[in-house]
């Protein structure tokens, strides 16, 4: 006599959903296995070859609940990710970039350069005073869809990352590829390219994303 | 001949509900009638049938509950809700339709 809802339990265990529903489905399950091998049975089948079939039923519900659920998992992931992070994230980079052109072409835009040493600090103050704008704006459409905090605040603070990872790329691309010492030789220089084009307009988007990222969540 | 378990599976809601109409029965005997009928060519196992049976639950078109059966076992018996009962009918029409369409497109009735 085969205990049929502990092998149903063990095939499905970490499947089956909350308790009563769980119970629900085990209990109906084992049934119907008992009455598939009875009537295998009935109809000649060897004991070996009824309990298979019985057992491989079980393993194509297990395969059928579990590959929709994966799929499920991996396509909410997909969207939510999309909706909350890239999405917006590319909004804040698309409006921090169209500024900057702008205020360069049409406003011409005359960069204050300070000198520290061998190198230079470059600001672009109007961009910089515009960046809030553009990161409350990518903050506030992750928080529209219904974003984490985390999720906001990068999406907020997305162009800076995009240009840390610029800075990342060209170290080594410029030192190892391209031999070019003088970053080496000159950390500062490299250092306050960092703070003109990552820290300080990082800082700037930051200020307008925090409030979106304080904020409550409109979906979930 | 056993018909493809993609074609099997698109025909499940309708064969279930079909079935319930008549009398209330639980998954082994829906799976085993189903067998029957159709002469072997449709045949549900447990991982067809009863993810349909719960997603039709969910849709309020059966409602399920727990009874001894003849042999004094207890098992899930489903029945059609009176929701249920109204999707048979439009069901049907849209398979007899979807069958004439299939004909005049690739000669059904002529094979």
């Amino acid at each position: 006599m085969h205990d049929w809802k502990r092998i149903v339990r063990g095939n499905l265990g970490s499947l089956l959903l909350s308790d009563r529903e769980g119970k629900e489905i085990v209990a109906e399950l084992a049934e119907h296995l008992e009455e598939l091998y009875e009537d295998l049975r009935a109809d000649g089948f060897p004991e070996p070859e009824a309990f298979e079939q019985c057992l491989s039923q079980l393993s194509e519900v297990r395969l059928a609940a579990r590959d929709p659920e994966r799929a499920k998992r991996r396509e909410g992931a997909m969207n939510y990710r999309s909706k909350t992070l890239w999405l917006p994230g590319l909004v804040t980079l698309t409006l921090a970039s169209v500024f900057l052109m702008v205020l360069q072409r049409f406003a011409l835009l005359q960069p204050r350069i300070y000198w520290v040493d061998d190198g230079a600090l470059v600001l672009h103050l109007p961009w910089l005073m515009l960046l809030p704008l553009c990161g409350a704006a990518g903050a506030y459409l992750s928080r529209r869809a219904g974003g984490r905090s985390l999720n906001c605040l990068v999406a907020g603070i997305f162009p800076a990352f995009v240009m840390l990872g610029v800075f990342c790329l060209i170290l080594p691309v410029g030192v190892f590829i391209e031999h070019n010492r003088y970053i080496l030789q000159h950390p500062l220089y490299f250092g306050l390219a960092l703070l003109n084009w990552t820290v300080l307009p990082g800082a700037g988007l930051l200020l307008g994303a925090v409030p979106a990222w304080g904020g409550r969540s409109h979906v979930r | 001949m056993t018909i493809h378990a993609k074609i099997a599976r698109g025909s499940a809601e309708l064969a279930i509900l079909a079935l319930l109409e008549e009398q209330p029965l639980y998954g082994f005997e829906i799976a085993k009638r189903i067998e029957e009928r159709s002469g072997g060519s449709l045949r549900f196992t447990m991982a067809s049938l009863y993810p349909m049976l719960y997603e039709l639950e969910k849709r309020g078109h059966v409602k399920a509950q727990w009874a001894a059966n003849p042999a004094g076992r207890d098992r899930r018996y489903y029945s059609l809700t009176a929701g249920g009962k109204r999707q048979v009918a439009p069901l049907r029409r849209e398979w007899k339709a979807f069958f004439l369409a299939l004909d005049q497109l690739t000669g059904l009735s002529h094979a």
